[in-house]
């Protein structure tokens, strides 16, 4: 500990270079502790937004084919089936120009707080959404990004389907990652009609299961009672059906694995650069040193304290910068920018940001290791002569 | 001036400290140029499926040809307008399509939604750079199936003779197609009737493509489409249309793409404060110089003049490394299936000049700017305190 302030004032002789790895060493940190809470946001946006306790059925064919309306009365009978209803993808438009912006679906008002409900919703707000038949219910960012309030008016037009539908918001859903427009499904099957068509189907069903132990079970029951009909289903967890819709950035998440492992190694070597040019450039003053006496022990140690300061004055700025970054990416998706979505929910852990710290430290073994034990063990009389 | 030969010599003498920096330099140029090339890639293939002769017409509000239904009278009607080109047999080059986004299987085993397209045989003449490279074409209401380049090496049974499971139907592949290496390649061609069958769509089109007829007014031909009270449908030319959705499909790679601007600049920094540092460690041999009687320019140039070589050398060796890592992965995993443009499309990586323009320019401010203050600094230094420096 005495030597610190030696250890300080080495550091302070070229400050600028100092600064420089210290701010090298806190991009890197600050990028992989960013990465490593891409995960955990997945998870924790998935945990957020799918209940342990829902399963959903699609058509086995896919998204777009059509679930037979029908088998939401059998899935509904099913022993512990709580209760369930069906989600019909309108894909309304609300700006011509953009295409559409958010999920709209249509469903049955009178079951949907029992299905969903980790979204609390307002009593008066269901029974609301049950007394209007032009109601529609929607996720507060989606509101919000467009200034909606309750009883405001919005014409959609339908992009699959050739029907527009004029609701009225009557609820605001209080969850952030939902960004659903619900609409009443009576009143869509009612404005198809009126051309001449009418609502059959469905394109999934939400079901909601009394015990989490029996969700698997139930979920093979539900497929196995439709193997012989007409469409066969795909019923999976509501955790299992956002993955799949999250894997199409398994690409991206790759990807950036790469860069940040290309940018970590970047780090080492230009820290190892650095640290062996400042021992080469003290080796006289290493001489003189050692011949007062010093250790060679304790002169590598000398030398690594001092990597190490920098390597943890810029790991600690960079998990601090990644906090930082994180904090704005959150208040900037949850208040003036909900567009942003899901980037808010990027949390750097104390876990995450210990971790970021170790590499760092690690980073600076590794670069200090190998300069500091040659500059240690150099004989005296041959760097002295060397040098004069 | 001081001698060319003298920047080389004195890099050949540190190798050792330059390899690091060369390889600093070429691991920033190597990750950026990756990364580009892949966003290139994806534009160039979802930009390269339009042609500047052909109309999209979607429903109004669409905004992709997976997001739209057109009744068949729209189809019916739209053919006999006015400046659209006509086909060896003399009718209307009108092509209906569908496309739909069934589960089908992966050769890994894995499911995932696969681009199918159904199409009647005016598609083979209105996308003209469709060409059978396998196999034979599909004839209409067979069970019969063509996959694009890219589709036929992911996905199971996607080569001549094999059967692909799509949706509920199972289709016989007859043959493998390419489009110069466009988005179109990522599909599975098949009979746009049979496939609306097995949807049980209403209406068994989603979108129309139209070869306009040679000096027909493009213009005309939309404002007449759009404006057709009957239906309510939006026109463009096919390329704009691409060229929205290769705009919109870059949206998604802002993330990365800051990701990887914050790692270069955090490694640029670094490679920067190495050579920085490097040549402060030579303010004596500055001050020979010098003494010698170089001028302060001639010493800076040099000194400039060997970390742009330096910087050349690495971003030499990570541009040589970067297309080499997109053959890798081109001959390991093939085609990369990437999100944008609100479905799936598999892109094969290529790192082109474009993409290494931007490596190229950091590396060389990093040459500079690694070089020119530290050199500039040190011969403003009168010889005599330079000598007694370091």
């Amino acid at each position: 500990m005495k030597y610190l302030p030696l250890v300080l004032a080495n550091l302070r002789r070229s400050p600028l270079r100092s600064v420089l790895t210290a701010a090298a060493i806190a991009f890197a940190i600050a990028l992989v502790c960013l990465l490593r809470s891409m995960p955990g946001a997945l998870e924790s946006i998935l945990d957020y937004a799918a209940s342990g306790s829902r399963v959903v059925v699609q058509n086995k064919a896919g998204f777009e084919y059509p679930l037979p309306y029908a088998y939401l009365q059998k899935v509904r009978a099913l022993p512990g089936v709580v209760s369930a209803v069906s989600w019909t993808w309108y894909g309304g438009v609300y700006e011509v120009e953009k295409g559409v912006t958010f999920p709209s679906f249509a469903t049955e008002p009178d079951q949907i707080a029992e299905v969903f409900p980790d979204w609390q919703l307002p009593p008066e707000m269901v029974e609301s959404f049950q007394r209007h038949r032009d109601g529609a219910i929607i996720g507060r960012a989606t509101a919000k990004s467009y200034g909606w309030e309750v009883g405001d008016r919005v014409t959609l037009r339908g992009d699959t389907f050739p029907v527009d539908l004029e609701l009225v918001i009557i609820g605001i859903v209080p969850h952030d990652l939902s960004p659903v427009m619900l609409l009443q499904r009576e009143y869509f099957d009612q404005a198809l009609q009126a051309i001449g068509s009418g609502l059959d189907f469905a394109s999934l069903f939400y079901v909601r299961v009394d015990d989490r132990a029996r969700l698997e079970p139930l979920a093979r029951e539900i497929d196995a009672l439709f193997r012989n009909s007409g469409a066969q289903t795909l019923t999976e967890s509501e955790k299992d059906y956002f993955k799949t819709m999250f894997s199409a950035l398994d690409a991206f998440i790759a990807i950036t694995i790469v860069v940040s492992v290309l940018v970590a190694l970047c780090i080492v070597f230009i820290a190892a650069n650095t640290a062996s040019l400042s021992v080469r450039e003290r080796a006289g003053e290493l001489a003189v040193l050692k011949s007062m006496g010093f250790r060679k022990r304790l002169l590598f140690r000398l030398l690594i304290a001092e990597v190490l300061v920098i390597a943890l004055v810029g790991g600690a700025a960079g998990a601090l910068g990644s906090f930082l970054i994180t904090l704005g990416l959150h208040g900037a998706a949850t208040g003036l920018m909900p567009q942003l979505g899901p980037l808010g929910s990027f949390v750097i852990t104390r876990a995450i940001a210990v971790q970021g710290l170790f590499l760092a430290v690690f980073i600076g073994m590794i670069a200090g290791a190998v300069p500091s034990w040659g500059a240690s063990r150099r004989g005296v009389a041959e760097t002295m002569r060397e040098l004069f | 001036m001081l001698p060319l030969r003298y920047s080389v010599r004195s890099f050949w003498e540190r190798r050792s400290r330059s390899a690091l920096t060369i390889a600093v330099i070429a691991l920033v140029v190597l990750a950026l140029g990756l990364l580009s090339g892949l966003v290139t890639s994806l534009q160039a293939s979802t930009r390269a499926a339009g042609s500047p002769k052909n109309l999209i017409v979607l429903r109004k509000g669409a905004t992709s040809d997976g997001a739209s239904a057109l009744p068949l009278q729209a189809y019916q009607t739209i053919r006999f307008f006015e400046g659209i080109a006509r086909g060896r047999d003399g009718e209307p080059l009108v092509s209906p399509e569908f496309l739909v986004q069934p589960f089908g299987a992966t050769r890994a085993g894995e499911r995932e939604s696969v681009l199918v397209r159904g199409v009647e045989s005016a598609a083979f003449e209105v996308h003209d750079d469709i060409r059978i490279v396998l196999g034979r074409a599909l004839q209409p209401s067979s069970g019969e199936a063509i996959a694009g380049r890219a589709a036929a090496s992911r996905y199971l049974g996607a080569e001549p003779g094999g059967r692909m499971a799509l949706g509920n139907a199972s289709y016989t592949v007859v043959g493998v197609f390419e489009a110069d290496g466009s988005a179109l390649e990522s599909e599975i061609w098949v009979d746009a009737r049979e496939l609306a069958n097995d949807v049980k769509r209403p209406s068994p089109y989603s979108s129309l493509r139209i070869r306009l007829a040679e000096g027909a007014d493009a213009d005309a031909l939309m404002r007449r489409i759009d404006s057709d009270a009957r239906f309510t449908l939006a026109s463009s030319l096919e390329s704009e249309y691409y060229e929205k959705q290769a705009a919109s499909a870059g949206a998604l790679y802002i993330v990365v793409g800051g990701l990887a601007l914050l790692a270069g600049i955090g490694a640029a920094f670094g490679a920067t404060n190495t050579l920085y540092a490097t040549v402060q460690a030579r303010t004596r041999e500055i001050g020979t110089l010098r003494a010698l009687g170089f001028s302060r320019a001639a010493i800076a140039s040099s000194f400039v003049l060997e970390s742009v070589l330096i910087a050349f050398a690495g971003f030499a060796a990570g541009a040589a490394l970067a297309w080499l890592a997109a053959q890798i992965v081109s001959a390991v995993v093939g085609q990369v299936p990437l999100f944008g443009m609100g479905s799936a499309s598999l892109i094969s990586i290529r790192v082109g000049i474009v993409d290494l323009a931007f490596a190229f320019a950091l590396a060389l401010a990093i040459g500079v700017g690694g070089a020119l203050l530290p050199a500039l600094r040190a011969a403003r230094l009168r010889p005599i305190d330079a000598l007694r420096k370091g």
